[in-house]
């Protein structure tokens, strides 16, 4: 939007002739970020920051025994968000294996999670129109989910192991 | 009386008003970062990416405070902890922040990335800003890996004995970078220390900048919602390119109609002649 800084008012744009390059400028429909957006994000926060406080007492952070370096038959879990990485090094047993699943898979996810923009450099935005791209996502989401679903089945079935 | 109290009040603020703005600019500047026009449709979705902010802000302040109690060393780490959970003035609920906040912040860091792929908005000119945020998620993977050692419970500790042993698989740099995080060959005070120190200043030092970056490159580019956003202009635009295809047929560009001069088959207009 055109901005008028004598009267600090959003000037009425003329008919503006859309074009392949300037269509994606500005939007339809556009609102200030203050109030609009601000309240909204004020919100959002506000249902984090109560949801944190009331769980805080309901579900304390956890805290198990002091750590004792001589024990030898601790079953470690780790958080929730490290689940899929976990049982994603179950598919990958034994020395041999081990750092492919551990280490060369996840490098190459991450680099190719830098190279999207490059990767991907099509006109479109719609994950419609691009359906290679929306395709790989949610397999990756699917299999991340799956994994997690994994993780817990087996936390559940073998609590002791 | 009131009456004077206020304008007198009024005059007073716009003096401090006036006196930041022309010392500081600070009015234009907060006009210019609060009246962004922000695309409308979407508001609830794009509120993901200020949840993120909002969570590690209160990382960043929880932290602070459970500082002024955690002592990081093997004898004191737990006693510390339980201390922050059992004693602490208001310790259960800054802990719990700490934590849960945390929790939230990996879910909704995930929705924020899945909501930016598949709207596209990594496109140009906006690449740079999926680099630094995916930049952003290791950094804070690698702060949800650190903080968990810190209350040295057995579940922490366990759990990252397990992570290095894991990571030592790495080829190449893998023995070397594990050496370096455990301070020695084995888990012990060392590691408890660089651990602490990568949690709370090496990784919040590095976060802190990095979301300054993420976010002056949001406002340089404006935010990009999703292409539903831009539907009015799409549809505009298409309209006229259907319009300038027709106009370009009826000019006679059309490469398939050869009767250039629109005498139809009977010759030319030089034969009738």
């Amino acid at each position: 939007m055109v901005y008028n800084a004598a009267t600090g008012k959003a000037k009425p744009v003329e008919e503006e002739i859309i074009t392949e390059e300037n269509v994606y400028d500005r939007p339809d429909e556009t609102v200030g970020f203050f109030p609009t957006q601000v309240l909204y994000d004020g919100y959002v926060s506000a249902f984090l920051l109560i949801a944190c406080s009331v769980l805080s007492y309901y579900s304390p952070a956890p805290l198990s025994e002091p750590a004792n370096t001589a024990t030898v038959d601790y079953v470690p879990r780790p958080e929730w968000f490290f689940f899929f990485y976990e049982q994603m090094l179950m598919f990958f047993p034994g020395y041999a294996l081990i750092s492919f699943g551990a280490v060369a898979i996840p490098t190459v996810f991450i680099v190719l999670l830098f190279a999207l923009p490059w990767l991907d450099r099509g006109p479109s935005y719609s994950p419609m129109k691009r359906p290679f791209a929306s395709v790989i996502g949610v397999l990756v989401i699917v299999t991340v989910l799956l994994n997690m679903l994994l993780a817990v089945s087996r936390i559940i079935n073998f609590p002791g192991q | 009386m009131i009456g004077r109290a206020r304008s007198q009040a009024a005059d007073a603020s716009k003096f401090v008003v006036d006196w930041m703005e022309h010392r500081t600019g600070v009015v234009t500047h907060m006009e210019h970062f609060l009246y962004e026009p922000v695309p409308k449709r979407g508001a609830w979705v794009y509120t993901l990416g200020s949840a993120c902010l909002f969570l590690i802000a209160l990382q960043f302040l929880t932290g602070i405070l459970l500082l002024f109690y955690y002592v990081p060393t093997t004898d004191h780490a737990w006693d510390s902890v339980y201390y922050i959970m059992n004693d602490a003035y208001f310790g259960v609920l800054i802990r719990g922040i700490h934590y849960w906040s945390a929790n939230f912040l990996m879910a909704v860091i995930g929705m924020h990335m899945a909501q930016v792929f598949f709207s596209g908005g990594y496109k140009a000119p906006r690449e740079l800003n999926w680099v630094v945020g995916v930049v952003l998620l290791l950094l804070v993977i690698g702060l949800a890996f650190t903080g968990y050692l810190l209350r040295w419970d057995q579940d922490g500790f366990w759990a990252s004995v397990v992570g290095m042993k894991i990571g030592s698989y790495s080829p190449f740099i893998g023995g070397a970078t594990i050496h370096f995080l455990l301070g020695g060959d084995t888990v012990g005070p060392a590691t408890l220390s660089r651990f602490f120190a990568i949690h709370v200043w090496l990784l919040p030092a590095a976060i802190a900048p990095l979301i300054g970056l993420h976010l002056y490159l949001l406002r340089r580019h404006g935010v990009f919602g999703s292409e539903s956003e831009y539907t009015e202009r799409l549809a505009k635009l298409h309209e006229t390119q259907r319009l300038e295809e027709y106009s370009r047929l009826e000019m006679g560009d059309d490469p398939y109609d050869d009767d250039d001069d629109r005498y139809g088959d009977n010759g030319s207009r030089n034969g009738r002649e």
